[in-house]
């Protein structure tokens, strides 16, 4: 049988109206009131996490997801970053099962759902940008699938029209359309800022002032640590000369930031990472008290061939860190 | 779970409709880390042992849903998940002999946090493997 496309938003919308008949599951879509939603820990101080991106060599092939969650709560890594459109089960419609499913496992092994990795994918279709009322609504269909799964950040990342990862035009139109969205659900939309921007940058001045301008607390930043790496490893791009950003220069963003990614290439037998100043970085957030996580992002060689590489460098970077956080 | 490589060897087999064989499927794993929206992709070709095959002669198969390949992209609300295989048919009458048989497929998909230029060229768009066709 064909399909036309708009064949398919009718049965979206039934499908919809069904899983809306009170009584027809035990857990009602709109809302999670009646789970418990395990919640950042705010005292002051970095915390641990890990983004599953690290674990993509591994997830679906030799880890489950419930093996990853084991192994992170076996690191006293308890803050989780996902990537909606990879790990959410039928994303952007997660059954109602597979929600309740997805609580017992945050419950069962102490996981906290942080930050909700997502797209506005500014080229969805081939040869045009997305309008801005289209980007609207991916974010708010985004919002709802955080709220849904426990989620109070979202890394909110934006389409870019050059070589400086410049965003579209839009942004400030469709991110303030949904400011109110973001409230109601209480999450932070996050742009990730990555090399080759730098902590000193006209883009992270423009994200200040429009936080500043529209007095918000639900747009912020997420600073990736691959900003701090040594200039010899960071990507070449012909054209563009990029300076690594200091650890001190996270100071004056600190009121801004709500997530960081703990961005890390290769840790050695001595248990340090060569490439980024991670004791620089995590003195400047405990004396600052970022009161955020720190998402490890796994980003050295694949070493795809050997399964359980990264989990055994994730824990090699997680003693690094409990150390420079003096847990240990 | 799924198997390492993209080209998954499980259910690799020639399709038969009305009691004729009138193709073959290859089912195929994203191993991006992220799940795609349909109109993020573009058309794949698939060579069997370097006969190639192209446009309408396949079809996608995602989630059990059955789409011609100009048909992706009128399709940005669904989503290719990287849990789920895609199962390309290829439509080729009398299907593939039984044995071993060199595959490569091809395909590119859009990546709108990258530089325009890099849009759909940055990640691996070849994939190989051998595998043996029981039935």
């Amino acid at each position: 049988m064909k399909f036309s496309r708009k064949d398919f938003l009718k049965a979206s919308a039934g499908m919809a109206a069904f899983a809306a008949i009170p009584g027809k599951s035990a857990f009602a879509s709109s809302t999670v009131a009646d789970i418990n939603v395990p919640k950042p820990v705010s005292n002051g101080k970095p915390k641990r996490g890990i983004s599953l991106y690290s674990y993509k060599n591994d997830l679906y092939t030799s880890m489950t997801l419930e093996d990853c969650l084991a192994d992170m709560s076996s690191m006293g890594a308890y803050g989780l970053e996902i990537l909606a459109n990879g790990h959410v089960k039928d994303y952007p419609n997660p059954t109602d099962e597979w929600v309740e499913y997805w609580y017992s496992l945050l419950n069962k092994y102490s996981i906290i759902p942080v930050e909700y990795g997502h797209w506005v994918d500014s080229r969805l279709h081939e040869g045009r940008e997305l309008t801005t009322k289209e980007s609207y609504d991916s974010l708010v269909r985004d919002i709802k699938v955080a709220h849904k799964l426990g989620f109070t950040v979202m890394r909110t990342k934006l389409g870019v029209i050059d070589e400086k990862l410049t965003p579209v035009k839009n942004w400030q139109e469709f991110i303030k359309m949904a400011l109110p969205v973001a409230q109601e659900h209480n999450v932070v939309m996050c742009p990730e800022i990555h090399q080759p921007t730098a902590l000193k940058s006209e883009m992270v001045d423009e994200y200040v002032e429009f936080i500043e301008k529209n007095n918000t607390k639900n747009f912020g930043l997420n600073i990736d640590f691959g900003v701090f790496q040594s200039k010899e490893n960071m990507m070449r791009i012909p054209g563009i000369e990029i300076e690594p950003s200091k650890p001190e220069d996270l100071i004056p963003l600190i009121p801004y930031i709500y997530c960081c990614h703990a961005k890390f290439a290769n840790m050695t037998d001595d248990l340090v990472e060569e490439t980024h100043p991670y004791e620089e970085i995590i003195k400047v957030l405990v004396d600052q008290k970022y009161d955020g996580y720190m998402m490890s992002e796994y980003e050295g060689d694949d070493h795809n061939e050997i399964p359980g590489y990264v989990p055994d460098q994730l824990r090699r970077q997680h003693l690094m860190m409990k150390r420079y956080l003096g847990e240990v | 779970m799924l198997e390492k490589q993209n080209i998954q060897s499980r259910d690799f087999k020639n399709v038969l409709e009305g009691g004729e064989i009138v193709g073959f499927q290859i089912p195929f794993r994203a191993t991006y880390y992220r799940g795609l929206w349909l109109t993020q992709l573009r058309p794949a070709t698939v060579t069997v042992d370097g006969e190639k095959f192209e446009g309408n002669q396949i079809t996608w198969t995602i989630n059990g849903k059955k789409y011609e390949q100009v048909e992706l992209a009128n399709y940005p609300d669904v989503n290719w998940n990287i849990q789920d295989l895609a199962i390309f048919t290829v439509r080729k009458p009398g299907g593939l002999k039984l044995g071993l048989h060199d595959i490569e497929v091809q395909f590119h998909f859009s990546a709108s946090y990258l530089p325009p230029r890099m849009d759909t060229g940055l990640f691996q768009n070849t994939f190989n493997r051998r595998l043996v066709l029981i039935g």
